[in-house]
């Protein structure tokens, strides 16, 4: 067997839940070349999932994968990726990850693997047992029917109070491709819910005592840990303060870094205040605070403090204890989560959605959490709130709902925006009870087609920022513009990229922001302001290209996508730069091989590359351009009629995205026509078998010809 | 026993009769002379006067501690990490010094559910584990019988010595508050050293939860998980006997 030498932790587990046979390979030998996260899960169902399975088929496999970086003190580390035939994937279920942070991945590694597949079926419902090399499969029919907290509790009783639950709610017991899979508490993998309910798995549970070897110096990691925390802003790597003060050149109202000294953690106690300097490496955890930036300043006396993933100095996880939910809806006091899960509840309601320092709305926050959470039921990046909005406000439900069952819901409620609703709501949902609980269940398209309603309703009304395939935008062109879009085209869910948006939202100015992409893009002409948009140029594509690989990479070492890549800092000494190598360098580091930037996009782009071979496998066709890389129709509209690419308008103009498409591919190098890689494409990159099979199948562009 | 390691206790004295108090004395403690130490040495006298060979069991206190401050823990567990990827070479946070992962999830009573239950599960408070650098009788270096807890000659830790320890666990047992680690790899214990009085762990805080201060007594504080001392192997018990003489009773080697 290979030796570990550091950062990879050496296997790979597979349970088989038909079987029961439990086995490990060598993480090295099978997937070196892949490095870890989707890169391992793309491989995985290319060599083992045939075309044409369905999610919730037994052949279908759940691959948990880390990456050589997690478990180490590399800020930002702790994610897993989890990798399947997508459920919510429409009108056809193809490869998507669902990504989580939390404690999960760090105690997979510590307890010695770097991924987990799980495949086939149980016959009943079963939990997953880890504790280093003893792995079993346990009964878990007295777990079914809980939700994730009561099930975390019981495991956890049973195999210590220092493991870490997976665990799936009744969402995904019932199937629902919109089910999720929780970790420590409020960290979740959003469509991944249901495909282990499918294989009867209500939890996978782990405990790990073992070490992740640095492999390099020890000195020089710590300084190189200590070099980037010195370049660390604040979530989604905001790197100026969003107020004034005599201790930082810029500031900008829109960052993320809300920490101002004098404000205070209210809820703890006693209260924590927050003092001294913003920069200083021991008050990081104070910058963030998620719930202040979403629900506004209000939500500082309801903070009891931070909270996140394993060596995650940021903490987005903003934990809040707001007393009065108890007495009003009868749920606990307590509540975390961040962005999108922290203000699932909120979203639902039009007097709601948005608004800050409203305590109607926080409450709704409250509750939403607190039954999403337990019931784990997932909001696809908040498309499940926006569909039920238009579905109400549009008259459909009424249209289409029998009546007895319309009448059922509690519609006043939602009227007045009582977040009471949401208790009847929510559980509707996960339960999947009704014909309005069973179709939000199953995700946007199980909308268009149990009920007839032609997709253009909702690609056509901005305000569902619904893009494409059942799924809405995640950072499109109102940050970004023709990257954005160029990036919303490509995956089989809402696009999980963060690396251009964490860079155009960093807060800088704009001449700041231009220096800078000079450096790393080739031209100050790479990004524009938002809403201020000139048109499309190579460098352009050249930075959706780089965002794509880097997020990527990211999920392949198992640092969080939501906070790199590290490209500015707020060190003004530095110009603001931040540091592009530095993946390479921890790596390096960690694995004691030495491997440069480029090299290490090299492995980003066959990750990428592998993902675009499985969709156009899955899809049995090769004209990713017409079919796949969907721009829907209101991104070229303006509510106002602006037009496109005028000052003021995140209107995009079609033929100038046509020509941001072409630049785009042929960054890639792939067919222009097809958005194809080539045979030859894939051998470039290490892919030669997948170009093979594909040729065979007639599925690149010159043997489709 | 170690003979390097056992110094008679004629040699303390006269080492200590010429210094004046003052040098440091070298003995496997590396008593240095503070105010804390004369207090320890007139025992000392008595103890090794009385018990040849016995081992030491007064170490003189520590220079400083780790200050935790629990509502201020955001439960990242950088400073695990820091102890063992800075000090080690590897990220193993059942390794670490400081205690963080135990508490995360539940608090240190576990998953009780109910009210009280704290940890992320709970009302989100994460009581973090630190080594109290015990006072005499340090609980762990009692409990060793090998004499392999000594005191660090710089910052007065109580740290393993590797090289003599056999890896028994005695000390994992004797601890009151489950402060030591066990280096599965080397076989041996492992314990806060102090890092040489630039303690990693407090650098790598980015809530600055944990504060390196003066010695002070914690080992009172707060209610230990298990008994003090709830092992002393026969040598040590001796040496204690020393100095702790039964009322109305006279050691017997008391001249
Ligand atoms: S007994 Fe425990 S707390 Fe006291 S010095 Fe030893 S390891 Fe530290
Ligand atoms: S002071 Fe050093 S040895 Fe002690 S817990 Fe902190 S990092 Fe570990
Ligand atoms: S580094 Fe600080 S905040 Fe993080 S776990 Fe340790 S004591 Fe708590």
């Amino acid at each position: 067997m290979a030796v570990s030498s550091g950062g990879f932790v050496g296997k790979v587990l597979r349970v088989d839940l038909s079987t029961g046979k439990i086995t490990t390979e060598n993480t090295r030998e099978r997937y070196a070349a892949l490095l870890g996260g989707a890169g391992i899960g793309y491989r995985v169902l290319w060599d083992e999932v045939p075309a044409g399975t369905g999610p919730f088929d037994a052949a279908n496999k759940l691959v948990f994968a880390t990456g050589p970086l997690v478990g180490t003190s590399v800020p930002c580390n702790g994610r897993a990726t989890i990798t399947t035939l997508f459920p919510t994937c429409w009108p056809k279920p193809l490869v998507g990850s669902g990504h989580m942070g939390g404690h999960f991945a760090a105690k997979l590694k510590y307890a010695g693997y770097d991924a987990l597949i799980v495949e086939g079926k149980a016959d009943k419902p079963v939990w997953l047992m880890i504790r280093n090399a003893r792995v079993e499969i346990r009964d878990a029919r007295h777990l079914w029917g809980s939700g994730i907290r009561r099930t975390t509790l019981a495991i956890s009783q049973e195999l210590g109070p220092d493991c870490v639950v997976a665990a799936i709610g009744q969402a995904g017991e019932n199937l629902a491709p919109m089910g999720m899979v929780i970790n420590s508490v409020s960290h979740s993998a959003g469509g991944v819910g249901g495909v282990m309910g499918g294989k009867n798995l209500k939890a996978v549970a782990v405990q790990g005592s073992g070490a992740v070897r640095i492999a390099g110096d020890k000195a020089a990691w710590e300084a190189l840990v200590k070099f980037h925390l010195s370049i660390l802003g604040a979530n989604n790597q905001h790197v100026v303060p969003s107020f004034p003060t005599p201790q930082a050149e810029y500031y900008n109202p829109a960052s993320r870094w809300v920490g101002q000294p004098g404000k205070r953690w209210g809820a703890a106690k006693p209260p924590v205040e927050l003092a001294g300097n913003i920069h200083d490496p021991n008050s990081i955890a104070f910058r963030t605070n998620s719930a202040v930036y979403f629900l506004g300043d209000e939500a500082w006396k309801y903070t009891v403090r931070g909270n996140g993933c394993t060596a995650c100095p940021i903490r987005c996880h903003t934990m809040l204890k707001m007393p009065s939910v108890t007495a009003k809806y009868g749920i606990p006091d307590m509540g975390q989560n961040t962005c999108v899960a922290l203000m699932f509840g909120r979203s639902f309601f039009k007097q709601l959605a948005g608004k800050k320092n409203n305590e109607a709305a926080m409450e709704a926050c409250m509750v939403g959490m607190h039954l999403a959470d337990d019931l784990g039921l997932w909001s696809n990046y908040g498309q499940l709130q926006r569909d039920l909005r238009k579905l109400y406000e549009g008259g459909y439900l009424k249209a289409k709902l029998g009546s007895k069952e319309y009448a059922s819901i509690p519609w006043d409620k939602y009227d007045s925006a009582d977040p009471a609703f949401l208790l009847d709501l929510i559980p509707r949902i996960a339960n999947r009870q009704g014909e309005l609980g069973d179709v939000l269940s199953r995700g946007t398209g199980a909308i268009f087609d149990h009920w007839s309603i032609p997709e253009s309703a909702w690609a056509k009304d901005h305000t569902t920022t619904y893009w494409k395939m059942g799924h809405p935008k995640h950072h499109a062109n109102e940050d970004d513009g023709q990257c954005g879009v160029i990036i919303n085209t490509q995956y089989n869910r809402d696009a999980q990229c963060h690396s251009h948006t964490n860079f155009v939202r960093n807060g800088l100015p704009l001449e700041v922001q231009k220096k800078l992409a000079a450096a790393i893009w080739g031209s100050p002409d790479a990004l524009d302001a938002p809403g201020d948009y000139t048109p499309a140029n190579v460098h352009k594509a050249q930075r959706a290209k780089w965002s794509l690989l880097r997020k990527e990479l990211h999920d392949a070492l198992g640092v969080c996508n939501w906070m790199g890549p590290w490209a500015a800092s707020p060190l003004r000494e530095r110009g603001y730069a931040g540091d592009d190598s530095l993946e390479s360098k921890f790596l390096s580091l960690a694995t004691g091989q030495t491997m440069d930037r480029e090299e290490l996009d090299r492995v980003a782009e066959r990750i990428f590359t592998l993902h675009r071979a499985l969709t156009i496998r899955d899809m049995g066709r090769v004209d990713m351009r017409a079919a796949h890389d969907i721009v829907p129709p209101w991104v070229f509209e303006d509510p106002s009629g602006k037009a496109a690419l005028t000052k003021g308008t995140i209107r995009m103009d079609p033929a100038d995205i046509a020509k941001a498409m072409d630049y785009f591919y042929e960054a890639m190098g792939w067919d222009k026509a097809t958005g194809a890689p080539s045979q030859a494409r894939y051998a470039e990159l290490g892919l030669a078998d997948v170009g093979e099979t594909l040729a065979a199948a007639k599925l690149t562009p010159e043997a489709a010809k | 026993m170690n003979k390097d390691r056992s110094i008679s206790s004629e040699w303390i004295e006269r080492a200590a009769k010429a210094s004046g108090w003052e040098a440091a004395l070298t003995r496997r403690g590396f008593l240095k002379l503070s105010g804390c130490a004369l207090a320890g040495l007139a025992f000392l006298n008595l103890g090794e006067a009385y018990g040849e060979n016995a081992p030491l069991v007064i170490l003189d206190s520590a220079q400083g501690v780790i200050l935790a401050d629990p509502t201020r823990c955001v439960a990242c567990g950088r400073c695990e990490l820091a102890c063992t990827e800075y000090n080690d070479g590897r990220a193993q946070p059942s390794l670490a010094r400081i205690k963080i992962a135990r508490a995360v999830n539940f608090g240190l009573a576990g998953p009780t559910g109910g009210e009280a239950m704290h940890g992320d599960w709970g009302d989100g408070l994460v009581v973090q584990g630190v080594c109290r650098q015990c006072p005499h009788p340090v609980p762990c270096a009692t409990a060793c019988p090998q004499n392999a807890i000594i005191a660090d000659p710089q910052t007065g830790a109580r740290v393993v010595d590797a090289a003599q320890c056999l890896g028994c666990r005695l000390c994992q047992q004797a601890c009151p508050w489950g402060m030591i680690a066990f280096d599965e790899q080397a076989g041996v214990a492992a314990k806060c050293t102090l890092c040489h009085g630039r303690p990693k762990c407090v650098e790598a805080c980015p809530a600055a939860a944990l504060r390196y201060v003066p010695w002070r007594d914690l080992s009172r504080d707060g209610s230990p998980t298990r008994p003090t001392l709830s092992v002393v192997p026969p040598e040590t018990a001796k040496a204690c006997l020393d100095c702790h003489v039964t009322a109305g009773t006279k050691s017997a080697k008391e001249p």
